[in-house]
């Protein structure tokens, strides 16, 4: 029945969503003197709620602008923006990721925000890491609306029902995947639920696997660096914890290799007591599910090795079709500065990275934004220097890896087999690209 | 010329709403794409000349194009006559002069309203699922139900299934060919003795070809332009390992995945020679299987 109420939950906060962005786009008239700026990101139910409200107080102080939104979920909502490139019709301000970003700058999609610095845009109080994290060859293009690392999330009610105690009998900053298999083999046991999510075809899990063994996901050169003994160890990694009985039936996981919706984590669905994400993506889970999740690190090999970066969740940037750059600045502004928009926008894409901001979400903080502040100050240190970005290419090595890793999880060839079967094509697209 | 005009001008009148649409709205896109299929072109920035280097790659190095085609041709030799052949039971069950026959019509014909759509895909998904409902009732009945939509030894015949399922377009058109045919041939054949089978293949099939040859064309033509049910069901990349990976598919994953619009377009128009040339392959042989009743011969 869990999951009825869970759908019903969507339905009610889809439908929320839906009527602020009527209101906003019905409740106050766009006259003629307006200046209009589009905001367009990628959501889900939760931020978008945060969102289409924070939009509503800015264009409630801001007489003379109205500022519209447009969301979509994360697959749908590069397609669109593309068929907007080509059509000269991009929003103003649109959200970007950190490993993309820096197409859309190369290509001249995305444009310099230096000359707005100082006049309609304030980055006074920005943290150094986060203005460095958006500047590319000198010049300023990005402003980051939150950091972010990779997290796991664990159902605190089945790790209690089996025993595990987070501190105790299972640190969640420092477990090894022998723990990992240990334990989830033993909620399996105890509750009937299994341990953990199948990463097998998580490109996530992979390229932190990567780093943790000492290599990076990609050479200075731009060529592919995990190893054939790399690819295979990481696939037999998996394949023991799901051959101890930690984790769904590999078939059941090869529905969901490459599926990106948080409702279909097994947190979310029941299926398994663990999922991974990235660290802002938490409060959006909690809000798909009644038991309290806990946050812990990705596992991790016995030599510790830190394999996770922190890094920019998302950007806003300005869109060289904006036909009015001034107001969409000050949008972007006041997007990460003005108080009272950032109480309402809280951790859910991140920690913000205004001091100031920080400061005054903290005492207002949710429960599960608290597990979320508690985990960055965990990992501060604990983690990888963040690499270059990724190349062009690297969105189809990484569909290439979930399509091959089905393969692994269904059983239909040996692992050293499709590795290398991988890495052949990983450098034909990297070659091509 | 005139007199052409003036002799088919109905026809071109009832053609004219697709005629405007074709010249004001489609034909340009498609001049368009036929350029682009020359080019390197990523969307953002302009397009450039690269002559046949895409059709060079896709036939000579794209091991992903091979897949699609044999994917797209399972489909299309599998579904295409087991729909034919379900659309042409359910109407010669319904010609059989059953009461309230206008219900079942509609009531038949609904899921080919409702097949292309996003709905149904996700219909099915749920329909398919491990935890779904063929799986409940297998479970009924002691079985125990494969992963259809993850096992890629099922994936395409949840597909086929589904394509099966939208036969009531085809349906239509056989219960009106059917009607066409004299009832006395099948009256004299009875005198003669004949059974329901030497009836069906001796009277009703040679006379029904037109029609047969006529939904043929038209359920290869869309089966091999399916793309919306496993765009949904394979989560748009063609997954489990490719085997949903329809032509379609990988079509929409090189423009909009990969941003290789002009790759995309190459592939567009290599679908569009595959469907003339198997349209131009079933008028071929239709010279030696269909009749038409007014030929003279």
């Amino acid at each position: 029945m869990s999951k009825f109420n869970r759908r019903q939950f969507l339905h009610t906060s889809a439908g929320f969503a839906g009527s602020v962005a009527v209101m906003s786009a019905f409740g106050r008239p766009a006259f003629a003197q307006d200046t209009a700026v589009r905001h367009f990101w990628w959501g889900n139910p939760e931020r978008d709620k945060r969102t289409f409200a924070v939009i509503d107080i800015y264009n409630g102080k801001t007489p003379g602008v109205v500022v519209s939104g447009e969301t979509l979920g994360f697959a749908d909502y590069f397609t669109k923006l593309t068929t907007q490139i080509a059509g000269g019709n991009m929003p103003d301000v649109i959200q970007q990721g950190y490993g993309v970003l820096f197409e859309y700058i190369a290509n001249g999609a995305v444009v310099p925000l230096d000359d707005y610095v100082g006049k309609s845009l304030d980055i006074s109080k920005m943290d150094q890491s986060a203005i460095d994290a958006g500047t590319v060859g000198g010049k300023f293009y990005a402003l980051s609306i939150g950091a972010n690392s990779h997290m796991a999330v664990f159902n605190t009610r089945l790790f209690e029902e089996a025993g595990v105690k987070p501190g105790e009998t299972f640190d969640p900053f420092a477990y090894t995947y022998d723990e990992l298999k240990e334990f989830a083999a033993a909620i399996k046991e105890a509750t009937g639920v299994a341990g953990t999510d199948d990463n097998t075809a998580d490109y996530q899990n992979f390229s932190d696997f990567t780093v943790q063994k000492g290599a990076n996901l990609y050479n200075e050169d731009g060529s592919y660096g995990p190893t054939q003994e790399i690819v295979e160890e990481y696939w037999s990694t998996w394949a023991g914890i799901r051959d101890a009985g930690g984790t769904p039936p590999g078939p059941e996981s090869a529905a969901l290799a490459g599926v990106a919706e948080l409702s279909q984590l097994g947190v979310v669905t029941g299926k398994s007591a663990m999922s991974y994400l990235w660290s802002n993506q938490l409060v959006g889970v909690q809000g798909l599910m009644q038991d309290v999740l806990g946050a812990a690190v990705y596992p991790n090999t016995p030599a510790m090795i830190p394999g996770s970066v922190i890094q920019p969740s998302q950007f806003v940037c300005l869109t060289r079709d904006s036909g009015n750059p001034e107001a969409a600045t000050a949008y972007m502004s006041a997007f990460v500065n003005d108080l009272d928009m950032t109480a309402v926008l809280g951790l859910e894409r991140g920690i913000p990275s205004n001091s100031e901001v920080r400061a005054a979400l903290e005492p207002n903080l949710s429960p599960a934004e608290k597990v979320s502040v508690e985990f960055f100050d965990r990992i501060q240190g604990k983690t990888a220097p963040l690499t270059a970005p990724p190349p062009s290419g690297s969105a189809e090595v990484e569909q290439t890896f979930e399509r091959l890793a089905v393969s692994v999880l269904l059983g239909e060839r040996s692992i050293p087999e499709v590795a290398t079967d991988f890495l052949n094509q990983a450098k034909a697209i990297l070659a091509r690209a | 010329m005139l007199r052409f005009f003036r002799r088919n001008f109905a026809g071109y009148a009832f053609l004219s709403p697709w005629l405007i649409g074709f010249f004001l709205l489609a034909i340009g896109p498609i001049l368009a794409s036929l350029y682009l299929s020359f080019t390197k072109y990523n969307v953002v920035r302009p397009p450039q000349w690269i002559g046949l280097d895409n059709y060079f790659y896709m036939f000579q190095m794209d091991q992903r194009f091979w897949k699609a085609l044999q994917v797209t041709f399972s489909f299309v030799v599998i579904s295409v006559p087991l729909k034919l052949i379900f659309a042409l039971g359910v109407a010669m069950a319904l010609d059989k002069g059953i009461r309230a026959i206008g219900w079942y019509r509609a009531l038949f014909y609904l899921p080919s309203i409702l097949g292309g759509s996003i709905a149904v895909a996700i219909l099915w998904r749920q329909l398919f699922n491990y935890d779904g409902v063929i799986n409940s009732i297998l479970r009924l009945f002691g079985g125990d139900g494969p992963y259809w939509l993850s096992d890629p030894k099922y994936s395409l015949w949840t597909l086929i299934v589904l394509a099966i399922w939208q036969f009531g377009s085809p349906m239509l058109i056989f219960l009106a060919g059917l009607r066409a045919i004299p009832q006395e041939l099948y009256e004299a054949a009875e005198i003669d003795a004949a059974g329901p089978v030497r009836k069906f293949f001796a009277i009703t099939v040679p006379l029904l070809a037109p029609v047969i040859f006529f939904n043929l064309v038209l359920q290869m033509i869309e089966a091999f332009k399916s793309f919306s049910g496993a765009f949904i069901i394979s989560g748009g990349t063609g997954a489990p390992l490719d085997s949903l990976l329809f032509f379609t598919v990988y079509l929409y994953n090189e423009a909009f995945s990969f941003l290789r619009m002009g790759y995309a377009s190459a592939l567009a128009w290599v679908l569009l020679l595959i469907i003339a040339l198997f349209t131009a392959i079933a008028f071929w042989t239709s010279k030696y299987w269909v009749h038409y009743e007014n030929e003279r011969g």
